[in-house]
């Protein structure tokens, strides 16, 4: 009898054993809180859709975690389990080296960094391809000439949004400017708020952002002006004046890191040049103020009406050119590119020269403006 | 130019009143000898009561009065730890505002990125705010109970002896306090920006705390001040183009310092109520 029980005792640990190898744990650190409706809560949609899609995986999260005390909250995750490591916020960048090399049979993934190791990959899905397209839209819409950014921090990746987005605006409307208000924080509505009253007062009429809630859309809304959605499906707050906007799709990375690891092609020992730049071609980024609509159809007559003149597609409207090019920049063959030359910056200097394209490495150290652009630009390159 | 004064006056008065509000409340607060630091936490909980309730409602204004009646219980527990059990007024505070902004983050999971049915207009809260401001002032400077609040925060031992139980005095004080920060918070959530975000305050509650010390403790001075703190940060984005971001982003806060190093320059009593941060403790000689 007691024989018997311990080999039934034997089989359930071996066979619990392997229920555990079945199983993946992976972990997420959240710089914001999960339902600051921007930057942490798309992640944190990711890491609920991967859970969906994965069924040996399992998950964990902590939120709101200081990028000084990351590491500790690392050291913790680890030892609760976590094979996989996810930590969503560039500042993070440190204490993740740091970590990984504490713990170098742990896989780290660092979202938007630049340092990797054996054991730290790291992913980024850019909208700037978006920003692009939506400045199209934006040009076509305003009337006073005056395009209104409300954007968190002058650093390379907003420089690179607003640049595309003011390159946009100028392709349909060539002395339509770009006027920019720096709010210091990504996550203000107070701020935004007042930014966003300024630049209605100087006579902006439509508006993107870079900041983590939707107040830009419900103050321009208020005033009945146009604007675009930012991260999140925005276009609930105003859904007759959301025009379009950027939407992320971090599950897209996270089910194929997360899947080649459980393959075994991703280990601890090889991720020293695993880097996702995705984009609209990998399906990490869509265009949209809501999932499955580029664009708000109340204004698609609006953006038919408004012609240009294309140097390849010829008379084209609005309309017609997003879509064009937004099927262009799906496509795996990138037949287009919002930074191809030739293209000069605000003061007149070549930046990409003709027939050449910004290279990823240029892209993410970008700190010149693009030419209608007003306002101030710190660091800007002479 | 008639424009740019027009639309930052407009604009001064939208920003001020959040921290007008909650600013009278800590200057009732303060004048009766409480230093509430909690002020955020307390506004925090008043924006989501607001929103929740005006949300599930359908109502806004059953959304103020929850706000008013949220914030006011939450005052309760730093009146007991401050007041009766007399523990520091200050840790106090910032322990309030801990509980406070994660309290309402927490329970506001479920409304994070809904937009508000029904808004109420700023208009609205912008009068309720400067007709608070003169009834306030009115009743601290020219009527009794506010000769006995005041007295609670420069010589309890006085109101004591008039047979004023001080305690009660200052639990009034603080949970009015609360609940003016509550109103404060349901301007946020229902009218300035009609939605819930957790950390919806990001820092008016701070900048009202210091609003009550800039005012001297005065609730018409407050009103010029919030008008002054509101013009700065409207300016700060207007002026945008041709100052550096960073310098204008600092000027509120530089302007604070400079102006608080002025008043301590000059001579006479600083307006600060002479018990202020100081428990009371029945029966006790200081």
């Amino acid at each position: 009898m007691r024989k018997g029980l311990l080999a039934v005792l034997l089989v359930l640990l071996v066979a619990a054993g392997f229920a555990q190898g079945d199983k993946l744990k992976a972990c997420w650190i959240y710089v914001g809180p999960v339902g600051d409706y921007g930057w942490s809560h798309a992640h944190d949609q990711g890491r609920i859709a991967a859970e969906k899609a994965l069924p040996w995986l399992e998950t964990q999260y902590v939120e709101s975690v200081p990028e000084a005390q990351a590491e500790a909250y690392i050291d913790r995750l680890v030892k609760q389990g976590c094979e996989v490591v996810f930590a969503t916020s560039f500042g993070y960048m440190d204490s993740v080296l740091a970590a990984a090399r504490k713990h170098p049979d742990v896989i780290f993934a660092h979202a938007t960094g630049f340092k990797r190791a054996p054991n730290v990959a790291t992913y980024m899905a850019d909208f700037y391809q978006l920003y692009y397209l939506n400045g199209l839209m934006a040009g076509a819409l305003t009337k006073s000439g005056k395009v209104g950014y409300v954007a968190a921090f002058p650093i390379p990746e907003l420089k690179r949004h607003i640049s595309a987005f003011a390159l946009g605006v100028r392709a349909v409307n060539p002395d339509a400017e770009v006027l920019v208000r720096w709010i210091y924080e990504w996550y203000n509505p107070a701020a935004a708020k007042e930014a966003t009253e300024a630049l209605i007062a100087e006579g902006a009429d439509v508006f993107a952002f870079t900041e983590d809630t939707p107040t830009v859309i419900q103050v321009a809304a208020k005033k009945g002006l146009p604007s675009f959605s930012h991260y999140s499906p925005m276009k609930r707050f105003a859904p007759e004046l959301v025009v379009s906007g950027q939407l992320v799709h971090w599950e897209k990375v996270y089910i194929d890191f997360l899947a080649k690891v459980y393959a075994g092609v991703y280990t601890s020992k090889n991720l020293q040049d695993v880097d996702y730049w995705w984009l609209l071609s990998q399906g990490a980024v869509e265009l949209g103020g809501e999932y499955g609509e580029p664009v708000n159809p109340r204004f698609v007559s609006a953006l038919k009406a408004r012609k240009v003149n294309h140097p390849v597609f010829g008379k084209v409207s609005v309309y017609d050119l997003v879509v064009k090019e937004l099927a262009l920049m799906r496509d795996v063959e990138l037949a287009f590119d919002p930074f191809q030359g030739p293209i000069k910056d605000r003061r007149g200097k070549m930046r990409v020269p003709a027939g050449l394209r910004l290279t990823k490495h240029e892209l993410e150290t970008m700190e010149w403006a693009a030419p209608g652009i007003k306002g101030p630009w710190p660091n800007e390159p002479k | 130019m008639d424009d740019l004064v027009l639309a930052m006056l407009v604009r001064a008065l939208a920003f001020g009143t959040p921290i007008l509000l909650a600013g009278l409340g800590e200057i009732y607060a303060e004048r009766s000898g409480v230093v509430n630091l909690g002020v955020e936490g307390m506004m925090a909980v008043g924006a989501l009561a607001a929103f929740a309730v005006a949300q599930s409602s359908g109502s806004p204004y059953l959304g103020v009065l929850a706000a008013l009646l949220a914030a006011a219980l939450v005052s309760l527990p730093f009146a007991l730890a401050s007041i009766t059990l007399r523990a520091n007024q200050y840790v106090a505070g910032l322990a309030l505002t801990m509980l406070g902004l994660g309290v309402s983050g927490l329970l506001g999971k479920p409304y994070e990125g809904a937009p508000l049915a029904h808004p109420l207009p700023e208009a609205g809260f912008i009068v309720t705010a400067l007709l608070l401001a003169v009834l306030l002032w009115f009743f601290l400077q020219h009527t009794y109970g506010g000769l006995v609040l005041r007295s609670a925060g420069e010589n309890p031992e006085t109101v004591d002896a008039m047979g004023i139980d001080v305690y009660r005095v200052r639990y009034a004080a603080v949970i009015f306090g609360g609940a003016m920060s509550g109103l404060a918070g349901a301007f946020l959530s229902l009218a300035y920006r009609p939605s819930w975000a957790d950390g919806i305050t990001s820092g008016l509650g701070w900048i009202a705390v210091a609003l009550a010390i800039f005012a001297a403790w005065h609730p018409l001075k407050a009103v010029g001040a919030a008008l002054l703190f509101g013009a700065l940060y409207h300016l700060s984005y207007r002026l945008q183009a041709a100052v550096s971001p960073e310098f204008l982003k600092a000027m509120p806060y530089l302007f604070v310092v400079v102006v608080l190093s002025l008043s301590a320059l000059r001579k006479g009593p600083s307006g600060a109520p002479e018990s202020l941060g100081i428990p009371y403790v029945r029966g006790e000689r200081r």
